[in-house]
């Protein structure tokens, strides 16, 4: 597995983290009502939308890299 | 090529030539050499000393268990004034040394003799010429890790000579007793082990990654992977299992070294009394996770002890039946799932630790699949032997008696592995006896006929035949003497790692006496190892010469190099166009052919 | 013979070796890490019932400082982009974006230890207190006037030590009870308790360091394990950006290749900490 794929992988851990940070952000604001944790979930689903974009452009930016 | 008459030295050096010569020093060429032969012979000798080292140790102690508390002879009082009174006391061998030396010599046998000698020596010097490779992936990779399995060594030998001595908790080092086995010293000899053992598993990792690179990666043209020496295919397999074992190990050491220093409770109990008063820890820790941790390395361990002396094995019976070996393609297959299950198989050592009948039963079921692909190798190893015209040599009476002896062995272990059985016998006479069945006149005698084998190769001599098969049969006799009277004292239920030889035990009476007939037979069988001793020595000198390159008239690819091979191994680059086994090929102007030899 | 594929791949495999070699070795890697959180998993199974304060399960939780884990999160999946992009930069033959990109990968590196030591300073100034009365406390000690800080390990107070110096009594500045995440605040608590404590009373004083507790001893030892691969790998990125970067003149290909290797070992290394914030800081 070459590092673009790797790197691929990676980003893929990394968004699977996000969406868990704002799910568990969400969730307790639901019992606690602090602000704190709504802004917490919510700074988590920009980071996955923003790992979102970067994981596209990577690709296209190194489109010529091999996979292997 | 394969046929040609020896190369001289001269003559090598001067084709070498061609590239770019140089010539290395001595301490470049012998002492920090990345030469994968001159690696591979500097683990063989470090590793036979620690074999003789190791075994020294046992002979003291089996004087300990022959004559219990009585004073060793000549020997005793010289180890008094060397390691104090604490240990030795009026000749007097004491418990805390009886107990240091049976840690000792485990370790010592299974991690700097067995393994560095199967994996390091041999796979170092024969895998990268039975695949036609020049060297191994990673030369310098290759050096630093004979030089952390030499430190290891150093480590674990110096615990013997700091206040308390060497580690006495056996060499599978349970906490919580090896935590407080020494509670008098900050730094005591469980301390070195610990460390010994992480340089020691930083070799080892250094050599998996190469070994594993290397026949992936320098396979000759044509090398495809049923072409492959099934030793390579055990070297492989080996790799792949001291790469993945040792981590855990690797973990639980570094816990432990961090409860015996800094106090903290991975391995120990809440509310673990030592000495009627309640050890001042946190507690909260889990004695049962060192045992995980350590029988994961500890299972597929095992197999790193027995896999090479196979491979070692099946190329000299091929060699010397002179015909293919029956099922190639079956050991492939089940050296794979040898090394797969390897890793399922580990808590069948820890039956009565009381992890649950569920957890038990997994671990039979799959202890139970695994003997199946080892009775696969055993048996088309046997059947090889079928209607060839075999040459009575010693590599092949050793490679032959290795075959019953494993066979014990492995036969033995089933009843260990069967739960119900297993309770009855766990931790007695009759463990040593199955494991030692293995090792001893397993995996060693495989090592001895590696040794026979290709030394020719290594000195361009032979070794001595008389004295070799005086030391074959002295060997075989003595063996059987040792290890199997242990099955009976087993099953009468004398326990393993008592330092009166289980006089205390009222019991044991009726198998006491043979803890004597043991203990002289262990000396027969190490007079039995000198004529090897001088043999090895006498033969780099003045042993019979070797008329050809291929003196035994061998298929594979190390058999085609000049001899001693060069650095870079290969005169020219070889080419593979057949099958490692082509003995006795119909139609064929020879009895074998060789790999490298056009169809 | 020369050792064949140190540069290029090996046609079969489509690999270079050390490729193969630094797979291998991060396979390793993985069990190591792997064998170190089951132990995390099977102590935390094993946990006795109501030794922490407050807590009715004896694991602490909620301890660690979450803000600062995310943050540190953050700059470890930025050194990892960084570290792709130093390569992708070679590969197109512009050495100084390569060099920008590495030394901004090393400076995240180096700032994720900083804010990791940070970190650790708190946990070692930070103290768990048990009364022979029963009550349970954690906070910050002051013993003869001074706070134990962690520079000076000799500074570490417990019970043990309070009796073998002689300390009657110790000032202790109870944390506010704090809403653990996912329970609700609690406002009419006070905030600072602040009381001097006799010696005599306690049962138990130890700060947050790993003898006191079988949490404290895997975090730390997980943390630091991990803690000293960010060192290697940020040693050797740095040798590869500065000293070894002679290469690129001599043999370009060749030292594409390593920083590849590199750029999966400093991979490897951010993964592991992607697996480990959530389950220590979390969970
Ligand atoms: C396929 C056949 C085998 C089976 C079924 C088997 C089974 C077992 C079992 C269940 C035990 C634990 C006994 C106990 O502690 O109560 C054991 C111990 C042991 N076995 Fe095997 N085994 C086999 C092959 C091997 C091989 C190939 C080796 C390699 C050298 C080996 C080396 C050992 C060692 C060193 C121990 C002792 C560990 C200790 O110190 O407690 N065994 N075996
Ligand atoms: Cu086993």
């Amino acid at each position: 597995m070459s590092l673009k794929m790797f790197h691929v992988v990676f980003v893929l851990c990394s968004l699977a983290l996000t969406i868990g940070l704002s799910v568990w952000g969400f969730g307790n604001y639901q019992v606690s009502g602090r602000p704190v944790d709504l802004f917490y979930g919510i700074g988590s689903v920009i980071s996955s939308v923003a790992l979102v974009i970067y994981g596209w452009v990577f690709l296209k930016k190194l489109k010529h890299i091999s996979f292997l | 090529m394969a046929n040609a008459k020896t190369t001289s030295h001269g003559t090598s050096a001067d084709q070498a030539h061609d590239h770019h010569h140089y010539e290395p020093g001595f301490w470049s060429k012998y002492i920090f050499s990345t030469d994968h032969k001159v690696i591979g012979i500097q683990y063989g000798i470090t590793a036979l000393v620690f074999l003789l080292f190791g075994f020294i140790l046992m002979l003291l102690m089996r004087q300990q268990l022959a004559k219990p508390n009585q004073p060793i002879p000549v020997i005793g009082p010289i180890l008094e004034k060397v390691l104090g009174t604490d240990m030795v006391n009026s000749g007097v061998m004491q418990a805390d040394l009886y107990n240091a030396f049976g840690a000792m010599h485990g370790t010592i046998m299974v991690f700097l003799a067995i393994v560095p000698l199967a994996f390091g020596a041999f796979g170092n010097f024969v895998t990268p010429l039975q695949i036609g490779a020049p060297d191994m992936a990673f030369p310098r990779l290759n050096m630093a890790s004979y030089w952390f399995y030499f430190l290891g060594g150093v480590v674990m030998l110096s615990s013997f000579f700091i206040p308390g001595g060497a580690a006495k908790s056996g060499w599978t080092s349970y906490s919580p007793l090896a935590s407080i086995a020494d509670m008098a010293h900050w730094v005591d000899g469980q301390t070195l082990w610990l460390i010994g053992m992480v340089l020691l598993i930083s070799s080892s990792l250094l050599g998996a990654v190469n070994f594993i690179t290397t026949i992936i990666q320098l396979r000759a043209r044509g090398m495809s992977w049923m072409r492959l020496p099934f030793f390579v295919w055990a070297q492989l397999v080996t790799g792949f299992l001291l790469l993945l074992a040792f981590p855990p190990l690797e973990a639980a050491g570094i816990m432990q070294l961090v409860d015996n220093l800094f106090g903290t409770s991975f391995f120990l109990p809440t509310g673990l009394v030592v000495n009627g008063s309640q050890l001042p820890v946190s507690g909260g820790g889990s004695p049962l996770l060192w045992q995980h941790l350590f029988w994961f390395l500890g299972h597929p361990e095992v197999y790193v002890l027995i896999l090479p002396a196979m491979g070692i094995v099946c190329e000299i019976i091929a060699n010397n039946t002179r015909k293919p070996i029956w099922g190639y393609r079956s050991l492939v297959y089940s050296v794979l799932c040898v090394g797969f299950l390897s890793f399922i198989v580990w808590a069948h050592h820890m039956y009565l630790t009381g992890m649950g009948t569920k957890i038990s039963t997994f671990f039979q079921t799959t202890t139970m699949m695994i003997s199946i692909p080892s009775v696969i190798i055993l048996t088309a190893l046997f059947i090889s032997l079928w209607g060839g015209s075999i040459r009575m040599n010693t590599p092949m009476l050793f490679a032959l008696a290795f075959l019953p002896m494993f066979g014990i062995g492995g036969l033995t272990g089933l009843p260990l592995g069967l739960n119900a059985t297993d309770i009855y016998l766990h931790d007695s006479y009759y463990v040593i006896g199955h494991f030692h069945y293995v090792v001893a006149p397993g995996t060693i005698f495989g090592l001895f006929a590696g040794i026979y084998y290709w030394f020719p190769k290594a000195t361009g001599r032979f070794m001595n035949e008389t004295l070799g098969k005086i030391h074959f049969w002295g060997s075989l006799l003595f063996m059987n003497l040792v290890f199997a009277p242990m099955f009976i004292q087993g099953m009468k239920g004398m326990s393993r790692r008592m330092y009166d030889g289980g006089a205390t035990y009222a019991g044991n009476a009726s198998v006491l006496g043979l803890n004597t007939f043991i203990s002289h037979a262990a000396i027969g069988l190490a007079v039995f190892q000198i004529p090897f001793i001088i043999n090895f020595f006498m033969s780099i000198r003045s042993g019979k010469k070797i008329s050809s390159d291929n003196p035994w008239e061998a298929t594979t690819l190390e058999w085609s190099t000049p001899t001693p091979p060069p650095h870079g191994n290969f005169i020219k680059e070889p080419v593979v166009y057949r099958g490692p086994y082509e003995y006795s090929v119909p139609g064929a102007a020879k009895d074998f052919s060789p790999q490298d030899q056009q169809a | 013979m020369e050792i064949p594929y140190t540069v290029k791949p090996r046609p079969d495999t489509g690999l270079y070796n050390a490729k193969v070699g630094i797979w291998l070795f991060l396979a390793s890697e993985v069990i190591l890490f792997g064998a170190l959180f089951s132990a995390y998993i099977l102590l935390r199974v094993g946990a006795l019932d109501g030794v922490w304060p407050n807590i009715k399960n004896a694991w602490p939780h909620g301890l660690l400082n979450i803000p600062i884990g995310t943050f540190n999160t953050a700059v470890l999946i930025t050194s990892s982009v960084t570290v792709v992009f130093a390569w992708a930069a070679l590969k197109m033959n512009n050495f100084a974006r390569f060099r920008i990109c590495m030394v901004i990968t090393i400076v995240c590196a180096l700032g994720f230890l900083c804010i990791k030591s940070f970190e650790y300073n708190e946990k070692f100034t930070h103290y768990e207190l048990r009364l022979k009365s029963g009550k349970a406390y954690t906070g910050h000690i002051e013993v003869n006037g001074k706070h134990p800080g962690f520079w000076d390990f000799g500074s570490i107070y417990n019970l043990a030590r309070l009796e073998t110096d002689k300390v009657e009594k110790v000032k202790f500045t109870a944390d506010p009870p704090k809403a653990k995440p996912g329970e609700k605040h609690d406002e009419s608590t006070p905030k600072h308790e602040v009381m001097e404590v006799a010696t005599s009373d306690i049962a138990h004083l130890d700060a947050f360091i790993p003898r006191n507790h079988t949490f404290f001893a895997i975090y730390f030892l997980i943390t630091a394990l991990h803690g000293f691969h960010v060192l290697g790998g940020a040693l050797v990125l740095a040798w590869f950006t500065f000293p070894g970067s002679k290469m690129w003149l001599t043999e370009p290909e060749r030292f594409i290749n390593r920083i590849e290797v590199g750029g999966l070992f400093w991979h490897f290394v951010d993964l592991v900490w992607i697996f480990l914030f959530p389950i220590l800081y979390l969970l």
